[in-house]
């Protein structure tokens, strides 16, 4: 078995835990069947492209770029675990090479960050049934989304764990970036209609684009607006995994 | 054959920072060999640059004949290493985390379950097989640390002190497990401050200050060459007298504890002072409750050694 696929299983085994489940199933439910129908009396109709959604359908698509981003946050704790329990380096003392151990978090995100939407795709789709239309590119764009949103979101939090070293500022720093994505983006509401300099804001987050991407794919709404925020998601998804994989790099022991 | 092969070896950080220094070291296969330094002295960083984890500032390395600058992985493949910080996944159990390391080492699975099963038996961890890693002891884990670098298979195993935080029946099974798998052919090197480890393990021992290799002997040799047959004798007699200290100060080297009752003197001439210690005690009809003469041990040789050179360093 290459070192790479064995890497991917150890990352596995050791983030599958029951709280992590939870985290990454129970929440979007919460969010999908609770929040989504009680703001209904609140928000009725989501403009989103041509279209007008509902708010669950428009909800449901914005967890799946939601839980992602959460599953990402796998990186960096993965990272900051392996140093702060010593296995960063016993791992490097075995038959692995740095690169082995970058493209295997990745991996391992990518994996994670690819069933999660299918997990929501799966479990929300009587929300957004009425609403979706499948076209030719729909999965190919929801993987594309899932692959290229998990390096994003992974480079961020695996940039955060290499540079800090306590577990207090990397719990604080990690929970506010996240934070920061989760809620100044489209993923639970829509930015028309969000003064300034909210809607600015909701612009300079990748979540935004990321969730953008995802319905365009849901409800068939390809615009070139959306195929200039995937070609930024992509920009910037190799920036930070490049930034990420030298600050691995330079990691000494 | 030689497994460890280092010319003028050296490691330093920034300008001001020499952690390792030219250190040259021959070790042939089939041994203990035990590495001794004082806190700071460049053990760790040693076995770093031995393991490959970083690469030297200057000088070579062979590791079984092959260039560590060149083929890191290849040796990483080949050997065992249990770093001095404990290293575990939290979440996993004890026999989780052995099979998964098993794993990473492509082990198959047939023979991890077997190897799993063999060392929760040899390391004592039967009882704690399904307890997750993050609820053990420092010990405990500790054990589970050493027990999981013989899932995989290795010509040379590196322990960075191994036995800290085991209590001494552990310490004790380990070093005789160690000793069996030096009998198959394994190679160990050896980092400890326990002196009575090395004494009891080791076949050859390497004494590094500031980074620099002191001395490379036997344990034994070591303890005749610089011990200087110096031997200590132990009294301990009923009651310590005021005059005592006057009564005995012509002999050299004697320390007097008024509070334990005891007489200690060092001597290369352990037998003429004994006599005349005791021909002065039975002179004075002071009672001897307990007498002990013990050789010098490894510990004083070695801060014999360190001294000497602080000394020459000044």
């Amino acid at each position: 078995m290459h070192p790479i696929i064995r890497l991917i299983n150890r990352n596995l085994t050791i983030s599958l835990h029951p709280g992590f489940l939870i985290w990454q199933i129970i929440f979007p439910l919460i969010y999908i069947f609770v929040a989504g129908f009680a703001y209904t009396s609140l928000i009725n109709d989501v403009p989103f492209g041509n279209k007008n959604l509902n708010y669950p359908a428009f909800l449901t698509t914005g967890m799946i770029g939601f839980n992602i981003m959460n599953s990402t946050l796998v990186s960096g704790i993965i990272i900051w675990n392996d140093r702060r329990h010593g296995m960063f380096e016993q791992i490097m003392s075995g038959p692995f090479t740095r690169a082995h151990y970058i493209i295997s978090n990745i991996c391992t995100i990518g994996i994670i960050g690819i069933v999660s939407a299918f997990l929501i795709v799966l479990i929300g789709y009587p929300v957004f049934a009425d609403s979706v239309e499948f076209q030719i590119y729909t999965i190919p764009l929801i993987i594309f989304a899932s692959v290229i949103g998990s390096i994003l979101f992974g480079s961020i939090a695996s940039i955060i764990s290499t540079r800090l070293k306590s577990s207090e500022g990397f719990n604080v720093i990690l929970n506010t970036v996240f934070l920061f994505f989760a809620f100044v983006s489209t993923a639970f509401y829509p930015a028309s209609g969000t003064p300034e300099p909210l809607f600015t804001a909701f612009y300079l987050n990748p979540l935004t684009y990321l969730v953008d991407v995802i319905r365009a794919g849901m409800f068939g709404v390809i615009t070139e607006f959306v195929l200039v925020e995937m070609f930024l998601l992509i920009s910037l998804a190799f920036s930070l995994f490049f930034i990420a994989t030298k600050l691995l790099t330079r990691l000494d022991f | 054959m030689l497994c460890i092969n280092a010319k003028q070896l050296s490691k330093s950080y920034g300008s001001s920072t020499l952690a390792v220094n030219n250190l040259d070291l021959s070790i042939e296969s089939g041994q203990i060999f035990g590495f001794l330094g004082p806190n700071g002295a460049g053990k760790s960083t040693t076995i770093k640059l031995l393991t490959t984890l970083i690469q030297p500032s200057s000088g070579s390395l062979e590791i079984f004949g092959l260039d560590a600058s060149k083929y890191p992985l290849q040796i990483r493949s080949k050997i065992g290493v249990v770093l001095q910080q404990p290293s575990y996944e939290p979440t996993l159990s004890v026999e989780k985390s052995l099979d998964k390391y098993g794993m990473m080492w492509n082990i198959p699975s047939n023979i991890r379950k077997k190897r799993v099963e063999q060392l929760l038996i040899d390391f004592e961890l039967i009882q704690i097989r399904k307890k997750r890693n993050e609820d053990l002891s420092i010990g405990q884990r500790r054990r589970v640390q050493v027990a999981r670098e013989f899932m995989h298979d290795m010509d040379l195993l590196f322990l960075d002190e191994p036995t800290v935080g085991l209590d001494p029946a552990s310490r004790r099974k380990l070093f005789d497990f160690l000793k069996s798998k030096v009998k198959a052919g394994l190679t160990i090197f050896y980092t400890t401050h326990a002196l009575p480890d090395v004494e009891y393990l080791c076949d050859n021992v390497a004494m590094i200050n500031n980074g620099r290799i002191l001395i490379i002997d036997t344990p034994e040799s070591l303890k005749q060459t610089y011990g200087n047959r110096e031997k200590i004798i132990k009294i301990r007699i009923a009651k310590t007298t005021n005059d005592l200290k006057k009564l005995l100060e012509k002999i050299p080297n004697c320390v007097i504890d008024p509070r334990l009752n005891t007489i200690m003197i060092k001597s290369n001439v352990s037998e003429n002072i004994l006599s005349d210690t005791l021909h002065i005690l039975n002179q004075q009809n002071i009672t001897i409750d307990d007498l002990s003469i013990t050789p010098t041990n490894l510990e004083e040789t070695f801060l014999k050694i360190i001294s000497e050179q602080n000394a020459s360093n000044y």
